[in-house]
């Protein structure tokens, strides 16, 4: 092998294999010394050819070494440093080595904390781990190519922006944390300790939970931000592929949390931390392996991995289902023996986490939808109110439940206690209730969905203002719930209050568009990567307040041939409400002539501006005379002229054929303007002549006969967007203090 | 608990019902122009776009406009609400996602899925 970095990985791969044989006798015989140092060593190894492999991949992509295929596909000489490293991660290949990466340095900080538990933990971790760097050999981001191009293709204009350097990685680390609650499942499976490992995964599931969801947060607003279609979540099959383990892993977090103080959901738990994982695993099939290729707007190519991540999957269901029907008998004898009361805290988690798991399967068989109708007839997907229709009787009851449940007490309730403690739920929801209302009724479901939002923002506000002030290692709860809530107020805001219009834009003239009155200044080009940017400078005014909106298009002619067209939009954000511009489309117009052309047929009378012309006859009188000394034929037209139906006059212009402007193709018309006409076509058959005209024109002929450029701009203010990004950053905050305190 | 996990089942069984309705019914399967014009439903028409017919009317809220013809040459107007696609003019195949409105006589278009003739020939040989 003549290749440093796929001699890495292959090298990581033996690592790997060594180090999963080592805990393989680690688990037969647990005091083998030289197993565990064996182990430790060839994980540590493992890692450090990941992280020199990926450290050879970023050198090649900063020195532009196009002899690697990756780094000629996914970057080129004019990127930015910033851009530079994020190709890295543009590609599949590229990704996938980031996700064995972060994998594999993960997987360190678990041999530190998992203890007695590390044989079976890392087993099954390293074998994640195995499959991953099979799949990175399959698709090397090492190929070479057999001469290395000039430059390379750069980088898709899209992902040119800082939230789509950091995403990638987030999401990944998310994506590789999710082995860990699932390795900790086996383990316990293994260990028959149906409770003790809930302690000390659920900081991990947790983990999982805030890195994939800050990954799944910033492509929304990256989306929102960059894409121009107004929007934030599109259901495309590749955003939910990261939002299907997403809400499996919310409901394996909600599920360890009833175990670990109630002892109870102990199979749910296994089969929840198994579903998650797998669901990792399946998506990344869906998106990777083309077979959705035809759905969606991320265009993903299949590099021959199909196979292997359906092996991939298999095997891991098989060792789950097998080990779980092993021990099914044994685990489900319950410690405490009470029945569960159903006005308890742990009532309300247990629905919640059927919701949650409603809403994974829902939007998964909405997902797949092309894979299961292709088996019937031809492939089709679903739209996306699918989703909506599906997702929001669950939305709405969990929101009912995030506005009580929390209040709640462990075990029995009594309702004379809890009632006092809502007043806060009915607050929220009565300032919900009568703000929509004040704003237009959106239909029951959005309403309801509001009202309730409200009550969910209200008795999670009072709560997580109550714990910060008591100790705020305890209120990540409360904040991440206030998140979900104002999440929830922003998404119906912003798409139930949406206004929007579209208005053409021509230069120089004031439009008015929900009451801001908005001129268009003109185009202005620069020259960007390889293509070209369209500034479309707008001059926005609204009350007196003035600002200057810059959205653009960007074009480019990729490889192809094919041009690419991506609108950037402008948007000024405000606490209440967004105003979001984006351009359409742009005409770029006439371009502007020094003259302006008239086409005259023989004998007929033509109105110009102020002028009358009649164009009489060719003269053809010089035809032989000057053949001579020009060595062109010589034709002239005679054309009768009069300015403001004054005297008419006879102009004489001449052209040589064969040469292009002579002097005497050139009069001046009579009047007082200096205005002139220039023969440049003759055409004796049709017996028409062409002319143009040079000269002063009259103000009101500018509007009418020159088209100016103009831009078609999609104009909205969407209410609340402030709100939802805070409310998914609360979500993050009180996860990460959730994660802080459990790993204390 | 053994109520519970009937109650739980019962609902289950209700939103997988709900489900399945809704996904028959938000899938828009291919029809021709004639069938489009004939139903209610959300479907797929493909064609061609007829060149030099992309404008944008202040009438329909500035929204692109352009006919549709099909390869029987059955020919619609299509209204969408979005972005032209970059390279409209050298498209070989564009596919409508939406609905025929008969009072106003076009097909509303939510989506549109533009094949350009590279990639189109691409996808014909991976088939």
């Amino acid at each position: 092998m003549n290749n440093f970095g796929e001699a890495m990985v292959a090298l990581g791969l033996i690592a790997i294999g060594l180090s999963s044989l080592s805990y393989l006798v680690l688990c037969l015989k647990p005091d083998n010394g030289l197993a565990r140092n064996m182990a430790r060593l060839s994980f540590v190894g493992f890692s450090a050819f990941m992280t020199i492999a990926s450290l050879l991949l970023m050198h090649f992509i900063l020195n532009h070494e196009f002899l690697y295929s990756y780094v000629a596909r996914y970057s080129s000489r004019s990127l930015p440093l910033e851009y530079l490293v994020s190709s890295f991660w543009a590609g599949q290949e590229g990704s996938f080595l980031l996700w064995v990466l972060l994998g594999s340095w993960l997987g360190i900080i678990v041999i530190f904390k998992a203890r007695e538990r590390e044989p079976q933990v890392m087993l099954i971790y390293n074998l994640n781990a195995v499959f991953l760097v099979i799949l990175l050999i399959k698709q090397s981001p090492f190929r070479m190519l057999p001469i290395a191009p000039p430059d390379g293709q750069g980088l898709n204009m899209l992902l040119q922006d800082p939230w789509m350097v950091i995403h990638p990685p987030v999401v990944f680390l998310g994506y590789a944390a999710f082995a860990i609650p699932f390795a900790y499942a086996i383990s316990a499976l293994w260990r028959k300790e149906y409770d003790g490992w809930i302690k000390p995964a659920l900081p991990w599931t947790v983990f999982s939970f805030m890195s994939l969801g800050a990954g799944i947060m910033i492509g929304g607003y990256w989306s929102y931000k960059v894409l121009g279609w107004g929007g934030y979540w599109g259901w495309d099959p590749v955003e939910n592929a990261s939002l299907l383990p997403w809400l499996a892993g919310t409901a394996l977090m909600h599920g360890m949390v009833v175990q670990r103080t109630r002892k109870k959901l102990r199979k749910t738990n296994f089969v929840l931390a198994a579903f998650a994982f797998i669901l990792v695993i399946y998506c990344t099939f869906l998106t990777r392996s083309g077979v959705l290729a035809n759905f969606s707007v991320h265009s993903f190519v299949d590099l021959g991995i199909t196979g292997w991540l359906v092996i991939f999957m298999l095997v891991f269901i098989a060792i789950f289902l097998g080990l779980f029907m092993a021990r099914a008998k044994e685990i489900s004898a319950p410690a405490g023996g009470k029945s569960m009361s159903y006005f308890s805290r742990e009532f309300g988690l247990i629905v919640a986490m059927v919701l949650l798991c409603l809403s994974t399967v829902l939007t998964g068989l909405g997902t797949s939808a092309p894979l299961i109708t292709r088996m019937f007839e031809k492939a089709s997907k679903v739209s996306n109110e699918f989703y909506v229709h599906t997702n929001l009787p669950v939305a709405l009851v969990m929101l009912l439940l995030l506005s009580f449940v929390p209040v709640m007490v462990w075990g029995k309730n009594s309702f004379s206690k809890l009632a006092p403690r809502l007043v806060w739920a009915l607050i929220g929801a009565a300032v919900a209730l009568g703000v929509t209302l004040l704003n237009g009724f959106p239909g029951t479901g959005v309403f309801l969905l509001s009202v309730l939002a409200g009550a969910a923002v209200g008795m999670n506000l009072f709560l997580a203002i109550k714990f910060v002030r008591r100790q705020i290692s305890i209120s990540g709860t409360a904040i991440a719930h206030l998140g979900v809530g104002l999440m929830f107020v922003g998404i119906v805001s912003s798409s139930a209050y949406d206004r929007s219009v579209k208005v053409s834009l021509p230069q120089g003239t004031v439009k008015s568009a929900l009451a801001y009155d908005i001129d268009f200044e003109g185009p202005k080009m620069s020259r960007d990567g390889k293509g070209l940017r369209l500034h479309i400078p707008l001059n926005v005014n609204k009350d007196g307040t003035q600002f200057t909106a810059w959205p653009d298009i960007y074009s480019e002619r990729a490889r192809d041939g094919q041009v690419r067209r991506f609108v950037h939009p402008h948007i000024r954000r405000g606490l209440i409400s967004d105003l979001y511009i984006s351009p359409v489309d742009f005409d770029p117009g006439e371009t502007k002539e020094s003259g302006h052309e008239i086409v005259m047929q023989k004998g007929k009378k033509l109105r110009f501006h102020d002028y009358e012309f009649t164009f009489a006859r060719f003269d053809v009188s010089r035809m032989m005379g000057d053949q001579g000394t020009h060595g062109g034929m010589t034709v002239g037209a005679n054309i009768e002229s009069s300015y403001k139906g004054g005297e008419p006059v006879t102009l004489k212009p001449v052209i040589t054929i064969g040469q292009l402007h002579s002097p005497s193709s050139r009069v001046k018309l009579p009047g007082p303007q200096e205005a002139y006409l220039t023969l440049v076509k003759i055409d004796a058959s049709a017996k028409t002549i062409g002319l143009v005209y040079e000269g002063p024109e009259p103000q009101e002929e500018k509007t009418t006969e020159k088209k100016l450029p103009s831009v078609i701009a999609e104009v909205s203010i969407k209410p609340g967007m402030t709100v939802l990004w805070l409310g998914t950053f609360l979500i993050l905050v009180g996860a990460g203090i959730a994660v802080f305190r459990r790993w204390q | 608990m053994k109520k519970s996990y009937i109650i739980g089942a019962v609902i289950i069984v209700a939103a997988m019902i709900m489900a399945m309705y809704s996904f028959k019914s938000t899938l828009t399967p291919y029809v021709t122009v004639h069938e489009a014009k004939a139903g209610k439903q959300a479907v797929q028409v493909a064609g061609i776009p007829v060149k030099g017919t992309a404008r944008y009317d202040a009438r329909s809220n500035n929204n692109l406009l352009f006919t549709l013809r099909e390869d029987g040459g059955d020919e619609m107007v299509v209204e969408y609400d979005g972005q032209r696609p970059a390279n409209f003019d050298e498209v070989t195949k564009v596919v409508a996602i939406g609905r025929y409105e008969p009072k106003k006589n076009v097909f509303t278009a939510r989506q549109l899925l533009v094949k350009c003739p590279t990639k189109y020939e691409g996808r014909v040989k991976g088939e």
